[in-house]
């Protein structure tokens, strides 16, 4: 292992870097390629050669340094094999988050110009005659900030642990823009920008003593009842204003 | 076809106003629970019951007793429960304080045993669901600008307790029902106002769209504390002296003119915190019109309220113009009779 990472270094030491295009201005048509783990593999051939030829180690110990090296190759082999799947694993993730954030932008901005005609609506509302429910703002609040978390959460970490860190500096910076927007415009707003769960909290576990049997005599008491004035009236305004009437 | 039929939950597509719309309206209030429903008179009926509660020792004798005077009482740790407006009148009868479930517009820390008090209470007032998961509108308080409130805990609870009960519960906010049930002539736009006894709640709406809600904790139970401790009575005793019939524009002994001097003084208070909230808040509605001001609440029914609002109302320069200011008529049940519009109507 150390030997072919010895080569490497060697060979970056004692050799130069070109581009693909500095090889052709240099009339260089074709290359030939040759890799690290092949010039050790020469190396060692060579080295095994040499001493075997010298008679200065016993057959035996040549044959065990052999077998050893082999050994050694083919975990290396295996780790590069590795590495190249990996990397080509993380290509194609980084290709669909690309993908998915370009959606997302889009989305976000169709969101954010919905938001900012709904403002100005709300901010004509009386003088207007009508305007959006404050629901639907928050509505609208709920989907920008929901788009928010999605692009500060990507599905697959992975991608960034695995070399992506570019990408994910570049997730981080919209993040964070975003997330100045969103606070700016939900204080202008007055509605909060935070993402809240939707699940409701039960807090029927407080009613466990309150279920049981109580020995009591309500059922036999009569409540008192005052009778109002109708609603019918209050319903017909009501749904008129909603359009219904 | 009968009344109730096709209703099921989408009560806003009713075509007729006359018919009972399915939905309950239920006002969780510190003093009083009111339960509202339409009844076939094309009416509502408001089953009202005091929310309060006093232990007394548990033996044959007293248990006899209650039961003969019809007096409600359930069996709890050992001890016989007096239920309601009777825990109240037995709280003045012995000199004691009636212990309270709610505070401050909230379901108490100090109150955990009375979870299962409160469910038989709504439960005796609420009556059967008509229909599985019909519609109850329940109200709870704003966040309040005077005190750090766990609003989201109170609704989640009464949430849970009334769908336990077969309804499909929601929660509106208080002041808002008052406008669903006084401003249906102004479009459901203006101020509502809740004098309960723990906190007074104000909303300002739009074409019944809230565009501002909060709270001051200070209401009944306020004025009833101050005019105790001044008086060294117990607050049963304050509560019945504020109840019994006064006018706060003419105090005619001692403890009257301890419960106008608060009386005033809460009024003024929530008139300050509207005020200041119209001239600091933000997303503010600019009213082209002048709006009606509504105020309900078990704690407006004192005599000479609304003329006591008005004079302090007068003293201070309102950032926004206002027509008319005027109590319900039927201000202790005017939340639930909103609460009951909302769940008619399916709004919230």
């Amino acid at each position: 292992m150390e030997s072919v990472n010895d080569i490497k270094e060697a060979l970056s030491a004692r050799s130069r870097t070109a581009t693909l295009d500095e090889l052709r201005s240099e009339g260089r048509r074709r290359v030939r390629l040759v890799r690290a783990e092949q010039i050790a593999q020469m190396i060692q051939e060579a080295v095994h050669s040499a001493v075997e030829q010298s008679g200065l180690i016993a057959q035996e110990e040549v044959d065990a340094l052999v077998e050893k090296s082999r050994i050694e190759f083919k975990s290396i082999l295996r780790e590069r094999e590795a590495e190249v799947q990996k990397a080509h694993d993380v290509a194609e993730a980084l290709a669909e988050r690309e993908a998915e954030l370009t959606e997302l932008k889009a989305r976000f901005a169709e969101v954010s110009a919905a938001l900012a005609q709904t403002r100005q609506q709300l901010a004509q509302a009386p003088a207007a005659g009508g305007g959006p429910s404050g629901d639907m703002v928050m509505s609208l609040m709920q989907e920008v900030a929901n788009l928010k978390a999605s692009m500060a959460h990507p599905a697959q970490p992975q991608v960034a642990a695995a070399g992506g860190g570019d990408f994910s500096a570049a997730i981080e910076k919209l993040t964070g823009t975003l997330n100045d927007r969103l606070e700016k415009l939900g204080k202008k707003m007055g509605v909060s920008a935070a993402v809240e769960s939707d699940a409701p909290v039960d807090f029927g576990g407080l009613f466990r003593d309150a279920d049981k049997q109580i020995e009591s005599n309500m059922a036999n008491i009569e409540v008192k009842q005052k009778s109002g004035g109708g609603i019918a009236g209050n319903l017909a305004r009501l749904k008129k204003l909603k359009g219904g009437g | 076809m009968t009344q109730h039929q096709n209703h099921n939950q989408s009560n806003a597509d009713n075509g007729s106003d006359t018919a009972i719309a399915l939905g309950k309206g239920l006002d969780v209030g510190t003093a009083n629970l009111a339960a509202a429903v339409q009844n076939d008179e094309g009416g509502i009926t408001v089953t009202v019951e005091r929310n309060a509660f006093l232990d007394i020792p548990s033996d044959v004798y007293s248990k006899n007793m209650l039961t003969k005077l019809k007096v409600p009482y359930i069996v709890h740790n050992n001890k016989l429960v007096v239920i309601g407006e009777a825990a109240f009148e037995l709280a003045n009868v012995f000199g004691r304080e009636t212990r309270r479930p709610m505070s401050d517009g909230l379901i108490s820390p100090n109150e955990q045993d009375a979870l299962p008090m409160m469910k038989l209470i709504i439960s005796k007032i609420l009556g059967e669901p008509r229909v599985p998961g019909e519609n109850c509108y329940f109200c709870v308080p704003a966040p309040s600008l005077d005190v750090d409130n766990n609003v989201v805990y109170h609704q989640g609870l009464f949430e849970s307790l009334i769908n336990k009960m077969g309804f499909t519960a929601h929660a509106i906010n208080e002041a808002h029902a008052v406008i669903f049930a006084e401003l249906a002539e102004n479009d459901f736009t203006g101020i509502g106002l809740s004098f309960g006894g723990g906190m007074a709640n104000a909303c300002i709406a739009y074409k019944s769209i809230p565009c501002l809600s909060f709270s001051v904790a200070r209401g009944g139970d306020w004025i009833d504390k101050n005019v105790a401790n001044v008086l060294g009575c117990p607050r049963s005793k304050a509560t019945h002296i504020k109840e019994r019939g006064i006018d706060i524009r003419d105090p005619k002994s001692r403890e009257e003119e301890a419960v106008a001097i608060y009386y005033r003084s809460l009024i003024n208070y929530v008139l300050q915190n509207i005020k200041s909230r119209f001239e600091s808040g933000q997303n503010m509605p600019s009213f082209n019109a002048p709006v009606d001001i509504a105020c309900a609440g078990g704690t407006s029914m004192v005599g000479g309220f609304i003329e006591v609002f008005r004079e302090e109302f007068a003293k201070i320069d309102f950032p926004i113009p206002v027509g008319r200011i005027f109590r319900s008529e039927e201000a202790l049940t005017a939340v639930a009779k909103g609460c009951l519009v909302a769940a008619a109507i399916g709004e919230g």
